[in-house]
């Protein structure tokens, strides 16, 4: 439970995937097309992964590869890495494949994910190098939670060797403060 | 959907940047914890049922047992949420004394709720006690300054009653002044003086 208090991985676990119940449940209002509070042997329901995952660990239910990893976002990976969308299919990508790889039944996400994110990462260093893109522009609105942060990371790192370089002053208002009084003025 | 509500609460902290506070959402907070105590009953009264059909609770595997599980993992994911926001604000507030000091702008002061105020306070009043114990102010710069003094600008009218370690000055706004660096350091990290150099 190293992760009790992540909030990343909280919402990571919060992603939707759809399984199908091998034993009835009742008392419970998690399927929105049964009218009764009873899930049946067999219904299709959607539900969030955290549910899923400790379900499917007691054999109640069986998962399916959520749509964030189908044949479609394969093939445009393959296609162009850098260029997928990967932020408005999963937030989470690399994390939430992380997760789901072992509990179901397709072998290949592992190597889907590495393949992704190796792609992926060299374009972004070389990005966060040479330009800076404003937030909001297109090229980060593609990006997953991860890859922000090592964009920023590298940016950081680059500002920071600058400064070493050049020297200034040590003391600096609180990080915490500087963006609120930029606002202000 | 169950827990939905819970990870609204860990999405709103989650939305505002690395090391900022948003508005204590008691309000939704309240929410998460009506929902753990419905799941609850809800709970019980599975288990209830199942008592008395005579089943062994420990052992059937009936669908008053996956849905009795249904709503416990409900009610853990919950709490967890519930945990995970309170702490990673706490872990906040307390960063914050040892980055900005003990007196706090109104504006992030006001997010606070009311028992994380008397955190901040206590967490506040310890640290002074044990600084004063130790003898040592261990909120200063962790770097040995090349020079005790430093030259600083002042950005905001901060009156003329501050008394400092060796004078006292008007400090008027645009003043520039040549101070103690342990003197100056708390005004900076505020954000009403600045460090000059060259």
């Amino acid at each position: 439970m190293a992760k009790y208090y992540d909030i990343d991985d909280i919402i990571t676990e919060e992603e939707i995937v759809s399984v199908i119940f091998q034993k009835p449940a009742s008392g419970v209002g998690i399927d929105p097309s049964s009218e009764t509070d009873f899930i049946e042997t067999g219904s299709k329901v959607e539900l969030p992964f955290w549910l899923a995952h400790e379900l499917q660990l007691r054999q109640a239910v069986s998962v399916h590869v959520p749509p964030c990893f189908n044949q479609k976002t394969r093939l445009e990976i393959q296609a162009d890495s850098a260029s997928v969308d990967l932020r408005s299919r999963c937030p989470f990508f690399y994390e939430f494949g992380c997760k789901i790889a072992p509990i179901v039944s397709d072998r290949t996400i592992g190597f889907l994910l590495l393949s992704a994110f190796k792609s992926r990462y060299k374009e972004i260093l070389t990005k966060a190098h040479t330009t800076a893109f404003a937030a909001g522009s297109k090229f980060w609105t593609i990006l997953t939670k991860e890859e922000i942060s090592l964009y920023e990371a590298a940016q950081a790192a680059m500002v920071s060797f600058k400064k070493w370089r050049r020297g200034g002053p040590r003391f600096q208002i609180a990080s915490i403060l500087a963006r609120k009084r930029k606002s202000t003025d | 959907m169950y827990g939905r509500k819970a990870c609204e609460l860990v999405k709103e902290f989650a939305s505002v940047g690395k090391g900022q506070l948003t508005q204590y959402n008691s309000d939704l907070f309240e929410q998460v914890v009506a929902e753990c105590s419905q799941h609850h009953l809800e709970l019980q009264s599975l288990i209830r049922k199942m008592q008395e059909e005579g089943l062994d609770v420990q052992t059937a595997r009936n669908a008053d047992h996956y849905g009795a599980l249904i709503h416990h993992l409900s009610l853990v994911r919950n709490k967890r949420c519930l945990m995970a926001y309170v702490n990673n604000r706490a872990e906040i507030i307390r960063s914050l004394l040892w980055k900005i000091g003990s007196v706090l702008p109104k504006e992030i002061e006001e997010k606070f709720s009311h028992t994380e105020e008397e955190y901040f306070n206590k967490y506040s009043g310890e640290l002074k006690k044990y600084m004063s114990k130790m003898e040592l102010d261990l909120t200063v710069d962790m770097v040995p300054p090349k020079d005790p003094y430093i030259k600083v600008r002042v950005l905001d009218d901060i009156g003329d009653g501050i008394v400092l370690s060796d004078k006292t000055a008007n400090f008027a706004r645009h003043s520039i002044h040549f101070l103690k660096r342990t003197d100056a350091e708390q005004f900076i990290s505020r954000g009403l003086m600045e460090e000059l150099t060259g």
